[in-house]
């Protein structure tokens, strides 16, 4: 098989599979029992693509040969593309071989939908049984479900695999209605709450019996894409919420859409993907799983988009100025979080500091504490170290949105990052939020399904 | 008094040992990387794995296991300071005992926690961007990190490679991990030759850089964010970064 065949279809099946932005490997610890490959908690990136995100799996399709037709996708069927399918035997010993020379983590198994949804989860589950039966590979297997196949298969493929995910993709029934006229909502929910289910039953098991099989061990995620439609970042927040709390997913991606067709329903071609969006989804996602905020804390009725200039948390702050300034060395942990420039890890360093001693002023910045967002916020053992009485608009001036790149730049790359594993802070130029063509009007804001 | 050691982490820890048995020492370094200077009052001990163990023992049961990590991770950095910093901070971690984990700021700790912090991730960067290749009867693979990590290597790889040989190259240390099916041991390595690439080898290279370039978005590219992940220096040993 060690052709230039090959070369080709993965350059083509990687190309598709790309914008599908789940990629982190964390989540499973397994061991090696005897075989190849173990999967840590921590998550590795391997490498970095030319776009600066994090490359930990062998991300790609098993076909791009699709029979539905989503407005929003390359490969659907009304395209006229090259079309290829790997076999099971190709894509295990790609595995197998990047493996064994530290490329990947595991691997990350899409596809579009060929002949049928049976005959295509067929095709994964064969994949997989290859890699851990034959290969005796214990790295990390995300694959999705495709949804309108049949439960049994798709409770043989949780069996083998670490995560599984259904793409939502996008957070109303209207959009879907108009741009994947094929899937709906329930067909999309269906798998979800199968999977959701088997987990469940296996946790149950684990209690009972010592060796309870194993089921999505890593848990099911899924993806919304930003910017397709005029749907508002409050519609996607709401909607990835709903998902945390039905589905107990462990992970909601967004993906700026980046326009592969033209279509009445679609923003121009041209149009730039909507990355700045994006982020502030992420720093959104990262504050409802960690910072115990609700979605209806961050946007509201008059709300409903995102501030492009200042980070929600920020955002949140300037409409809730009268909770402020903060005592380090009193608040609980909760009230900790919730002020700008004090992250997880600081919050808990001043937790445990505090049992010991009283914080001074001077040891704030070594724990961890960005000073220059936080002491407008905070008061430490009694002293206030910002200019005082200070209205919005006059924190706003002070923290005057530098151009967008620097802006981004203040958050801390190294020590929080909202993304799956690496991030896309740092952008080539200030970029635009799409806008709308006349067809995407028509869309509006639509009702959340969830 | 300053005390010098032959490098060894069990020589260092000796050197705690005679700090609480002998003379109090001021300061530790290794014998290698010291600069003598004429005021010093200078003494070499010689390693003796029975009092290092001893010392061992009572960090991880006086203290915590949380601590002794602490101690060795700071231990492998690159820093002809850091076990002056060890020294300071053990003395203190034994006044203070375990609860010297909850502190951060603390002048004597920081150093500590800052170079026990740069070895993990230093650790963790290398567990992704390490390469091996197959050259034939096992898998190679070279690295030039900044700190000493090949110790701390070997748990995730032997683990991970249970059924390979492998080596683990640190060219500029001459030294490498080898591991046969789960066995393993760090020892002193040179290369005789250069290695040379087969044909196999040679198209799963060019199939990785093939899906390397694949993978990147156009519309979002962006070269200063990727050195940021991987700033050049660690780029020569890391296939899909050689330009050919
Ligand atoms: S089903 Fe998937 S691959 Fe097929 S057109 Fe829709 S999004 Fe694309």
């Amino acid at each position: 098989m060690l052709d230039t065949s090959i070369m080709e279809k993965l350059r083509v099946l990687t190309e598709s599979a790309k914008y599908d932005v789940s990629c982190a490997s964390s989540g499973t610890q397994t061991k090696n029992k005897g075989g190849l490959g173990n999967a840590t908690a921590a998550g590795i990136c391997h490498t970095w693509a030319a776009d600066g995100r994090c490359v930990s799996l062998l991300k790609t399709l098993l076909t791009n040969d699709c029979i539905f037709d989503c407005a929003y996708c390359a490969n659907r069927s009304s395209n006229d593309i090259k079309r290829v399918s790997f076999t099971a035997e190709e894509i295990a010993t790609i595995v197998v071989e990047f493996y064994r020379r530290n490329y990947i983590e595991g691997l990350f198994l899409s596809s579009a939908i060929e002949v049928n949804p049976n005959a295509t989860t067929e095709k994964i589950i064969q994949t997989l049984k290859l890699l851990r039966n034959r290969e005796r590979f214990y790295g990390y297997i995300h694959v999705k479900a495709i949804p309108g196949a049949d439960p049994e298969l798709i409770r043989q493929a949780g069996e083998l695999a670490d995560r599984m995910s259904v793409n939502i993709e996008l957070p109303t029934e209207e959009s879907l209605r108009i741009l994947a006229p094929q899937k709906n909502v329930q067909k999309l929910l269906l798998p979800m709450a199968q999977i959701k289910k088997g987990i469940d039953e296996v946790n149950e098991d684990r209690g009972k019996y010592k060796f309870a099989a194993k089921f999505v061990p890593a848990g099911q995620s899924t993806q919304m894409i930003v910017g397709a439609t005029r749907d508002s970042d409050r519609s996607i927040l709401f909607a990835a919420e709903n998902l945390y709390k039905n589905f107990s997913l462990k992970r909601v991606y967004y993906s700026a859409y980046v326009p592969v067709n033209a279509g009445a329903n679609l923003p121009a071609i041209q149009t730039a993907p909507p990355l700045l969006r994006e982020h502030r989804l992420y720093q959104a996602d990262w504050l409802l799983r960690y910072y115990k905020f609700e979605a209806k804390e961050l946007l509201t009725e008059q709300e409903m988009n995102f501030d492009l200039d200042f980070d929600p948390k920020m955002n949140w702050a300037f409409r809730n100025l009268d909770r402020f300034p903060i005592e380090i060395n009193t608040a609980d942990y909760g009230l900790l979080l919730r002020i700008p420039g004090v992250g997880v890890q600081s919050a808990r360093r001043i937790m445990h500091q505090r049992k010991i001693s009283p914080i001074k002023y001077e040891d704030l910045k070594k724990l961890g504490i960005v000073m220059k967002r936080a002491k407008y916020f905070i008061v430490c053992g009694g002293k206030f170290f910002g200019e005082r009485n200070l209205e919005v608009e006059g924190l706003k001036r002070i923290m005057n949105p530098k151009p967008m790149y620097e802006q981004l730049s203040l958050f801390n790359l190294t020590k929080e990052v909202p993304y799956p594993l690496g991030g896309r802070n740092l952008l080539p130029k200030p970029v635009e939020v799409g806008s709308p063509t006349d067809g995407q009007a028509k869309l509006g804001l639509g009702r959340v399904i969830f | 008094m300053i005390y010098l050691h032959d490098g060894l982490f069990d020589g260092f820890l000796t050197c705690i040992y005679q700090h609480y048995y002998g003379h109090k020492a001021t300061g530790i370094f290794e014998k290698a990387s010291y600069t003598p200077c004429l005021f010093d009052e200078v003494l070499v001990i010689e390693t003796d794995t029975e009092k290092a163990r001893k010392v061992y023992n009572s960090i991880v049961e006086k203290l915590s296991e949380e601590v002794y990590w602490s101690v060795f991770y700071t231990f492998l950095a690159n820093d002809v300071n850091k076990d002056c910093y060890l020294l300071n901070y053990i003395v203190l971690a034994f006044k203070m005992g375990p609860s010297i984990s909850l502190l951060h700021s603390h002048d004597v700790v920081y150093p500590v926690k800052r170079l026990s912090k740069k070895v993990m991730s230093e650790r963790h960067r290398f567990l992704g961007i390490l390469r091996f290749s197959d050259i034939g009867n096992c898998l190679y693979a070279e690295l030039e990190p900044e700190n000493d990590i090949l110790m701390i290597l070997s748990d995730h790889f032997v683990d991970r490679y249970m059924n390979e040989r492998f080596i683990i190259h640190d060219i500029k240390r001459e030294k490498a991990i080898i591991s046969n099916l789960g066995e393993w041991l760090i020892t002193d390595f040179k290369l005789k030759e250069k290695v040379i690439f087969g044909e196999k080898e040679l198209f799963f290279q060019g199939l990785w850089k093939r899906y390397f370039e694949s993978i990147g978005i156009e519309s979002r590219s962006n070269a200063k964010l990727q050195q940021q992940f991987v700033p050049l220096k660690y780029r020569k040993h890391v296939v899909e970064f050689h330009t050919d």
